[in-house]
């Protein structure tokens, strides 16, 4: 076959998954190719126009740590930008910021143009040619052949997308988009087991149509905090949220139409995330509730259209108009786009490495939906991973994985390619064993020292990342040393704030620990030697880290007892057939994955508990015999 | 799968088993069938636990216990105080991971007041184990004092049989000897001593050291007292001993005329004290009660649930001490990542009895208790 165009790596879908694929293996020195159906809508948010949120908003910060987009653009396009969680600690704090839909798209957009071995094409991936279970190109609806070594998927809903609104449904990838069928039809041939899965949107209305004192204003942070750590200021000017509430009027015209639902007539099998129900699902499975709160969110500077989070449906078009004027304030409202529901496949991700690479077909990568999950930071840091080890791949250097104990990404892939996917997969922080070690603010320490590695991060961040990391430590050394004693001139105002006798002395990461003690207490009695500049946020990270680190501690020694037998050897000649109690599927598996000990038979995807203390009975029994 | 009942003779049954080892059957290792019932998810861990102690119970109270353990009634007294626990980590960690979402209100108040609850189930399951030790492990009772005073005669006595050799030389028993017996249906570990006094004999002076060892490790010390003699001061010294212990005092020689001598020296004891003879078997009774009362009411199979197992008590005994230390967080005003660390070990602890409690099952509580989501 010949091609018409060769590259080291393809990228399909220029989505969020996509962009940072593309992005990734083109930095590190690969010519790539992102080819998407319509290069217009490149990093296009299909969804609510927000970035962030609770271990969300970590994900972010993880990505511009390795040297991701993501932050960048965010930062760049963000027209309000909240910390949350700031009344509590600084582990489950935040960042997360509503972002101007059509400049976030224009600036990736830009973004991926200025990296010089990225191309972009535009074409309709029909089919991917793989020789010898290894990938070799892809065939375009045009009639044009791109030969490659390496292909990241990452085509989000479109895999075989039909939406749903009422009744009515049509094939879609997005509204209005075509579905991507024969790429799916292909997947299916390589003999990838392909599932089901479903999401929806709600409708976006006429800002002009809405009475906006009907509702309360939810205004930006004073000081907003950015998501990349190279931000030093964020432009754009920043605009209100509002929020306000259905009634139980809106939920009885809901339950008397609920057979006009795709969702409730059965016509979708696909499974929705839970966790962004539909207001359908909302009205039926909480029916005690007398109101469901609303969002409010404006979609940019420069368009009335206005995103009603929280009325996320797939009724009739029609009907929802009806339903959102039964929202006080709505009453004269006019919908721009109606909200639908969407179903899409998606490949189940036990079918891949921690690299994100099929085991079916090397050199091939999933990212993003295409593997299950839900949300633009979970698709993108997928995508940052799988265009970094295609990279990796092509250029015959090692893989790139990350561990779950040292950031949210790691506990994502592990999560999807161990225990695969039955509904929309989203990232928490209580998925996170370590919570209290991956905050948002350490992003930086923990991985970015892996994307200068890599060669991601340039010279100007790692010398930030250096200046940054060095203040914070040299803080710390100084809260530990210095004490604030009973003679000291601050000791009384400190104490009296406090309303608690401190003792004669009390070193200033101990008075840290205490609640209500914060940056500006610790700050006014800072030492002269004070690193120079340091700002109050990083004065908060070297407060975190004394307050977390005893914790951090116990949790590690408690899970190295828990991990006690990992060093437990197989030897080469140990048979798994042997072992009573271990089914056929479970004994292929292991033979599969040929582990050396037991810490690696515990990382194999799909082992049952049952019959990892099984194996761990028979290995210990045999150690005592030897 | 088949099953052969067959005669119980011994030669019969190694000739049945022999015949199908050689048609190439394989005989079950020790605790095999419980593991695969384990692996099959037939059995739970603390079911297979209490297989163990069936096997191994020595008396019928002992497995009475294991079997209602077997039952999974261990399992079913922790599911009141799991779920519980659950429910006060789902109101956290949604208080935390949704903070944009329209919860109702964390109350702190209402929460304390849960975790302390709580912690105060679980220690008072935890207590059971004083008594349900014993049942499992046997009540060490340890039959102390100077020579001479029928020590040995009192063991035979309690054990009904001629185990120790008694004479009437003093110093006869020169090591300690141990005989496994039951009372009530508590199992016991008696042990006799060595007479305690100063002696120049060296195994004399061997068995003496014993003597205090075993005294050391006894749950129930019996100082036994020569009640026809006056009280010497190697009695003393013995009571001495004893009084930092959980002991009682038997008045043997009950039989002996001159008995009676002893009552005026009664006020030496601090401890309960009964009058018994190792020969006539007079007052044994009233003996075998008070060795049996410290324990409290430990017999019958109508007995309350009693924890049995030293892991078990453990993990009972973490669980409520994480909980205390998140409470303690919870009312110092801390924040709820910090507060919910001790929930979640102390649910990994509980787990570790009832089995594992997933992420995944606790998103899914609280998806079910709460409308999440925009």
């Amino acid at each position: 076959m010949s091609f018409d165009e060769v590259f080291d790596v393809i990228v399909i879908g220029g989505g969020h998954a996509g962009c940072e694929a593309a992005a990734a293996a083109a930095r590190l020195g690969s010519q790539t190719a992102l080819v998407t159906m319509n290069l217009d809508l490149i990093g296009q948010m299909s969804c609510n126009p927000a970035i962030g949120g609770i271990a969300k908003g970590h994900l972010v910060r993880e990505i511009d740590a390795l040297g991701g987009l993501m932050g960048r653009v965010a930062d760049r396009t963000g027209i309000q930008f909240r910390l949350l969680n700031r009344s509590r600690g600084r582990a489950v704090q935040s960042p997360r910021a509503q972002a101007d839909r059509s400049l976030y798209r224009q600036d990736m957009r830009k973004t991926l143009e200025a990296i010089p071995n990225l191309q972009l094409r535009q074409g309709t991936v029909l089919d991917l040619v793989v020789r010898q279970r290894r990938i070799a190109g892809i065939e375009l609806q045009d009639g044009r052949k791109f030969g490659t070594r390496a292909v990241v998927i990452a085509t989000g809903t479109f895999l075989n997308g039909v939406v749903h609104t009422g009744l009515e449904t049509y094939k879609a990838g997005r509204t209005g988009e075509p579905s991507s069928i024969e790429l799916s039809d292909a997947l299916k041939r390589l003999g990838f087991p392909v599932g089901r899965l479903k999401t929806g949107t709600p409708p976006r209305l006429d800002g002009r149509t809405i009475e906006w004192s009907a509702f309360q204003p939810q205004p930006p942070d004073e000081v907003p905090v950015p998501f990349s750590f190279s931000t030093d200021q964020i432009s754009q000017p920043q605009l209100n949220c509002y929020v306000g509430y259905t009634t139980p009027i809106v939920h009885e015209a809901i339950r008397q139409n609920l057979h006009r639902s795709p969702l409730y007539s059965g016509k979708i099998h696909g499974v929705g995330p839970r966790y962004c129900p539909s207001i359908e699902d909302k009205v039926v499975k909480f029916a005690n509730k007398d109101r469901h709160q609303l969002f409010l969110e404006p979609e940019g500077h420069d368009t009335n259209e206005v995103y009603l989070n929280g009325f996320s449906t797939s009724l009739p078009a029609e009907l929802q108009r009806e339903l959102v004027r039964l929202v006080p304030g709505m009453e004269e409202a006019r919908i721009i786009r109606p909200g639908y529901a969407i179903e899409y496949d998606f490949v189940d991700p036990r079918e891949l490495g921690p690299d994100l690479q099929t085991q079916r077909v090397s050199g091939l990568f999933h990212a993003g939906q295409i593997n299950g999950t839900t949300g633009y930071e979970e698709a993108a840091c997928q995508g940052l991973i799988a265009g970094i080890n295609a990279a990796l791949s092509v250029q015959g250097r090692q893989k790139f994985r990350l561990r779950r104990d040292e950031s949210y990404i790691g506990v994502l892939i592990d999560d999807l390619i161990n225990q695969g996917v039955d509904e929309p997969y989203r990232v928490f922080t209580s998925r996170a064993e370590n919570r209290l070690a991956l905050r948002y603010d350490n992003a930086d320490e923990r991985l970015e020292p892996y994307g200068r590695r890599l060669g991601l991060v340039g010279d100007c961040d790692w010398e930030r990342f250096n200046q940054r990391r060095d203040r914070i430590v040299r803080l710390g050394r100084i809260l530990e040393r210095t004490r604030l004693k009973r003679s000291d001139a601050a000791y009384a105002a400190v104490s009296a704030r406090l309303a608690t006798d401190l003792g004669d002395s009390v070193t200033l990461a101990q008075l840290g620990k205490r609640s209500g003690v914060g940056v500006d207490i610790i700050r006014s009695i800072l030492p002269a030697e004070k690193p120079a500049g340091i700002t109050d946020s990083e004065i908060e990270s070297a407060l975190a880290d004394s307050l977390y680190a005893g914790y951090i501690e116990t949790h590690r020694l408690n899970s190295q007892r828990l991990h006690q037998h990992d060093g437990l050897k197989i030897r080469p000649e140990f048979s798994f057939r042997g072992v009573s109690g271990l089914s056929h599927e479970m004994v292929e598996r292991l033979e599969r994955a040929q582990p050396q000990t037991f810490g690696e038979v515990r990382r194999i995807p799909g082992l049952t508990s049952a019959a990892l203390s099984t194996l761990l009975v028979h290995l210990a029994v045999q150690r005592q015999a030897a | 799968m088949f099953e052969i009942s067959c005669h119980g003779s011994p030669v019969i049954l190694r000739q049945v088993v022999d015949l199908t080892l050689a048609f190439g059957a394989r005989l079950a290792g020790p605790g095999e069938f419980t593991l695969r019932a384990l692996s099959n998810g037939k059995l739970n861990l603390a079911q297979a636990e209490a297989i163990r102690d069936l096997i191994n119970s020595q008396t019928e109270a002992a497995a009475q216990q294991a079997l209602r353990q077997l039952l999974g009634e261990l399992s079913k007294r922790l599911q009141g105080p799991q779920q519980k626990l659950i429910q006060a980590i789902v109101q956290l960690e949604s208080a935390l991971e949704f903070v944009e979402d329209d919860l109702p209100q964390l109350r702190k108040q209402e929460l304390a007041g849960e975790l302390a609850d709580i912690a105060s189930e679980l220690d008072r399951l935890a207590s059971t184990f004083e008594v349900g030790h014993l049942l499992r492990d046997g009540l060490k009772v340890t039959l102390a004092g100077r020579p001479n005073v029928g020590k040995s005669s009192l063991f035979n006595t309690l054990l009904a049989s001629e185990r120790a050799i008694v004479t009437e030389v003093p110093g006869t028993t020169r090591d300690t000897l141990t005989e496994r017996t039951s009372l009530g249906g508590v199992p016991i570990v008696l042990t006799d001593t060595a007479g305690v006094r100063d002696s120049n004999d060296r195994i004399e002076s061997m068995g003496v050291e014993r003597t205090r060892q075993a005294m050391a490790e006894a749950d129930l010390l019996v100082v036994v007292i020569d009640g026809s003699e006056e009280l010497h001061s190697e009695d003393l010294t013995v009571l001495s001993e004893a009084r930092s212990a959980r002991h009682i005092v038997a008045l043997n020689k009950c039989d002996v005329p001159s008995f009676d001598l002893m009552e005026k020296s009664r006020s030496n004891f601090e401890a309960k004290t009964v009058n018994v003879s190792a020969v006539t078997s007079v007052g044994l009774e009233t003996l075998r009660a008070a060795i049996l009362e410290p324990f409290g009411t430990v017999d019958s199979s109508n007995a309350g649930f009693l924890i049995t197992d030293a892991r078990h008590y453990d993990l009972l005994l973490r669980t409520a001490a994480e909980i205390r230390s998140s409470l303690d967080l919870l009312q110092g005003g801390a924040s709820e990542e910090l507060v919910i660390i001790g929930l979640h070990n102390g649910l990994r602890f509980l787990g570790q009895i009832t089995g594992e409690t997933t992420t995944e099952e606790i998103l899914s509580e609280i998806f079910a208790t709460f409308c999440i989501g925009k």
